[in-house]
């Protein structure tokens, strides 16, 4: 299959779904399911055309196994979040739209990891991010897209400056020769700048703001798109910039941290402070949608540090964590998309008991943030094991302390959604709540088996990484049949998920043959001898971790720190405006002259 | 992977319960004479244990039940990788990191288990205790993580056999001093000992996540708690204490570690949570860091020794 044909028919099915939506809303809901599952299909078997070239009018493409596995990473949470699609069209406010830029955007990820020269890439990486402002703003408030507008700006404009920065001297826009012969400042500075858009989409602290606001106001559906997929993009930049911008060997010369470049080290201690921010604001949320958003942020640190190491283990353990963080995050977005559709809310505080009403969302969400945690035996334990053990190989102390916070962290975030959403009193409103459909369920039962899948047979997923390594000249992660080999020992993924399985029936036998247990009403504990006949009181599930956030709850916000900078700057443009626009024209005229004059002399000088 | 595997794996287990049960039991002792009182026969656990087992018990919905499955499967799993003197039921298992991250998989389960049981109580307990393990894991990982630097490899029974051989001298507590009190600390609050007991404590929060435990789910939850404490302190005896030449020497070396993690219990008063991360980041961390430091940068304790 043709990576053109693929393009074409999703921009087609795009418009298409625009037209059919407006004739039937459901209808044009299951167009985006068929078109996606289309491209997933499609660009499974455009495996066998790697390393082709091609060109379609002025955009030029080069199919790459990198290319390959970022898109399917991110058609996979496309399609899998399709599927709820037709549901959320009655509460849509333009299902029309929505339809149509939820297919273009998918079709501007897949040109973009396909790109062969920046301008390809650029024009498709805007696709995104003007689709995807459209779509948030679909969402609860428009104030999130802005938001998302504004930080993808920054980080795109950047990017545009150093794919020119770097045009000045090499004269190509070709992705592999573009930074040839880049060196000293102009090296740093196209590094710093290039790399910025990345860092932006990947919610790298000081830009994750966008993040909590984009994922918790987006509408249900395209949160998970969001989080699983679209944040992967950033992830492809910082791809490039180490390895089509060869950091190592540019900086190869400077001064080196634990063995890493000091502008590498730098942003590898930027991803190591967005896992401590990112699990610190994690545990404090009260909107669940909000809390995995931050839980994105830090495990968009884990990505970045393992990226950015480009060597044999923890590269491929960034690039692992890409995929489980992918199948994770969408099974739980969608998890709680599937609990917002029966009640009307993401706030945790004003839900309760779910599992006894929804069971298989439950466990969907539960197998997700095992993996989120990196618990085995689920995928997000492999992809932590190998950039753990690729950080003790180089002796990274400080970054690994922030691993190791982001990774406890994280039991503590994953678990307040787990315990206030399903666990405890059911609300009283929510007693008669079903369960979601089987087509609703359908697409979160596979994410579920892709976690365990990435857990129990890691190497699947690691051969296409080893695919990757060799085409980028690095050294490949050694893998046996089921085994993963470093230097500091082995995982035998497969052999921990059977004896957790052995313990797992010991246990289970133990309970099955002592005497029945009797079952009684959840209002039936234990309370101090205090009457509570009120299921809502008996819920704890608010401020879950007070005397934890208490330590931290007063430090500054980095969403406060723009507002005032953004203030600071309005008084600024408000003083300018007083001085030009008065109703004095003399006063006008008078400034009009002085900034004249004063500009004629610097010239004259200059 | 054969079923001979299996076979050592169960027998681990019950050596590893009857054993630890025992100890358990009398260091109850210990814990009376400390406080002048006579104390429970040594066998007290052991009755304590099936009694439970035998009686009837009340269940709050399939998650309750599930979740303490979970828990003890998943603990359960993690003792047979644990190695005893060098013996190992499944070789090449010992990874740290798979270790301490299995054992979450129990501690997950028992906290779903807790918390699905609908009383507030629980709820508390079990965000106190994952905040006590934020506290207690950083300081201890950022020792471990140097070591495993330091000496090439994740594995316990590797780190343990490297250690032995020169006595008192060859053990990492000695050889990173700073490095082996973090451990110490760090062991009472894994254990949940004083002065890091604050989310079981039951006068104020009802026991915490056992709140709502009886019968068989409180045996469960015994027998869980059992195996948690081997892990544990089996966990540091590998890394900081040399693990054992022979299995009785491995046997007394655990027997005085954890009789004396129940000692400094014994004698102290409990913090609070928020003291205990407080404290937690403040001494244990700095050591750490000052520890993994010294051994990454200089190998001072490792390649630079005797």
């Amino acid at each position: 299959m043709n990576l053109a044909i693929i393009l074409a028919v999703t921009v087609l099915m795009a418009a298409a779904s625009f037209f059919i939506t407006r004739i039937n809303k459901k209808a044009g809901g299951f167009t985006t399911v068929l078109s996606s599952l289309f491209a997933l299909a499609a660009l499974f078997f455009l495996r066998g055309s790697i390393g082709e070239d091609f060109a379609i009018f002025y955009f030029t493409f080069s199919i790459t196994t990198v290319g390959w596995y970022f898109s399917l990473v991110m058609v996979m949470a496309y399609s899998m979040t399709s599927f709820f699609n037709p549901y959320w069209m009655e509460k849509m406010m333009y299902p029309g739209s929505y339809n149509f830029m939820y297919l273009l955007s998918m079709a501007g990820t897949i040109g973009m990891f396909f790109a062969k020269d920046f301008i390809t890439l650029f024009v498709f990486w805007e696709t995104v991010v003007w689709s995807s402002t459209f779509i948030i703003q679909l969402g609860k408030s428009r104030k999130a897209s802005y938001v998302y507008y504004v930080i993808s700006a920054i980080g795109s404009m950047a990017t545009l400056f150093a794919i020119m920065l770097a045009y000045s001297v090499s004269g190509t826009f070709v992705i592999s020769e573009a930074f040839a012969g880049l060196s000293g400042g102009m090296a740093i500075a196209v590094f710093f700048t290039f790399i910025l858009s990345g860092l932006a989409k990947i919610g790298i602290f000081p830009f994750h703001v966008w993040l909590p606001e984009a994922h918790g106001s987006a509408p249900h559906t395209f949160s998970p798109v969001l989080s699983g997929g679209l944040v992967k993009m950033g992830a492809f930049i910082a791809f490039l910039s180490v390895t089509a911008f060869p950091a190592y060997e540019i900086f190869g010369d400077m001064f080196k941290v634990f063995g890493a470049p000091l502008p590498i080290y730098f942003l590898m201690a930027l991803g190591a402070i967005s896992i401590i921010v990112g699990t610190l604001m994690a545990i404090k949320q009260e909107d669940a949608k909000r809390l995995l958003a931050y839980s994105s942020v830090a495990n968009g640190g884990y990505i970045l540090i393992g990226i950015l190491m480009l060597d044999q283990v923890g590269f491929a353990g960034g690039m692992m964590h890409l995929i489980n963080h992918a199948v994770a995050s969408a099974a739980a977005f969608l998890a709680i998309a599937a609990v917002a559709y029966r009640t009307g809310t993401t706030k945790m505080s004003e839900m309760g008991g779910m599992i006894h009403r929804m069971p298989v969302t439950y466990l969907v969400y539960l197998i997700a943030i095992i993996s989120m945690a990196g618990i085995p035996p689920m995928g997000g334990f492999v992809s932590k094991w190998l950039i753990f053990q690729g950080l003790a190989d180089k002796g990274m102390i400080f970054l690994a302390a922030a691993a190791f916070f982001g990774s406890i962290g994280s039991f503590m975030y994953v678990f307040r959604p787990l315990s206030a959403v399903f666990l405890g009193q059911t609300f009283t409103r929510d007693l008669k709540k079903k369960e979601v459909g089987f087509f609703m369920m359908f697409p979160m039962l596979i994410l579920t088996g892709l976690s365990l899948l990435t857990g129990v047979f890691p190497n699947i997923f690691l051969r296409v990484i080893t695919e990757i390594q060799t085409s980028i000249g690095l050294i490949p992660v050694t893998l046996a049949e089921n085994t993963i080999v470093t230097a500091n020992g082995f995982l035998d993924a497969f052999r921990v998920f059977i004896v957790f399985g052995f313990g797992f029936a010991i246990a289970f036998v133990i309970f099955i043959v002592r005497r029945k247990s009797t079952k009684v009403e959840l209002m039936d504990t234990y309370t101090s001898a205090e009457f509570i006949h009120t299921r809502e009181l008996l819920h704890y599930s608010s401020k879950f971790y007070a005397p934890f956030e208490r330590m931290y709850g007063n430090a500054p916000d980095t969403m406060t720190l723009y507002k005032k900078i953004s203030v600071k700057i309005r008084e600024l443009g408000g003083l300018a405006e007083s001085l030009f626009y008065s109703h004095k024209p003399e006063k006008t005229v008078f400034w009009m002259m002085a900034v004249g004059i004063i500009v004629i002399l610097i010239g004259g000088v200059v | 992977m054969t079923v001979m595997n299996f076979v050592y794996g169960f027998l681990v287990l019950l050596g590893v319960f009857i054993f630890q049960t025992t100890l358990t039991g009398l260091n109850r002792k210990v814990t009376a004479r400390l406080q002048k009182r006579y104390g429970a026969r040594w066998y007290q656990q052991f009755l304590d244990i099936f009694k439970a087992l035998r009686k009837d018990s009340t269940s709050h919905g399939w998650v309750f039940d599930f979740g303490v499955i979970m828990a003890l499967g998943g603990i359960m799993a993690t003792v047979i990788f644990i190695p005893i003197s060098g013996f190992q039921a499944f070789p090449g298992l010992d990874n740290v990191f798979v270790i301490s991250y299995l054992l979450a998989v129990g501690m997950l389960g028992m906290a779903m288990s807790a918390a699905g049981s609908g009383n507030p109580w629980a709820s508390i307990g079990v965000a106190r205790a994952l905040t006590n393990m934020l506290a207690y894991d950083i300081p201890l990982m950022i020792v471990i993580f140097a070591m495993i630097f330091a000496y090439d490899s994740a594995s316990l029974s590797e780190i343990a056999a490297m250690q032995q051989g020169m006595g008192i001298l060859g053990w990492n507590a000695i050889r990173m001093p700073l490095g082996g009190i973090v451990a110490v600390i760090a062991l009472l609050g894994m254990l949940g000992k004083k002065p890091f007991d604050s989310f079981i404590a039951p006068a104020e929060i009802a026991s915490g996540p056992m709140v709502e435990y009886g019968g068989k789910h409180l045996g469960f939850m015994f027998i869980l708690h059992e195996f948690m404490t081997f892990i544990e302190v089996a966990l540091i005896l590998n890394l900081f204490f040399g693990g054992g030449a022979t299995i009785w020497e491995y046997m007394l070396k655990y027997a005085i570690l954890y009789t004396f993690a129940n000692i400094i219990s014994g004698v102290m008063p409990r913090f609070k949570i928020d003291q205990a991360v407080r404290y937690f980041y403040r001494v244990p961390l700095a050591m750490a860091i000052v520890q993994g430091l010294v051994v990454i940068l200089t190998g001072l304790g490792v390649t630079i020794w005797f």
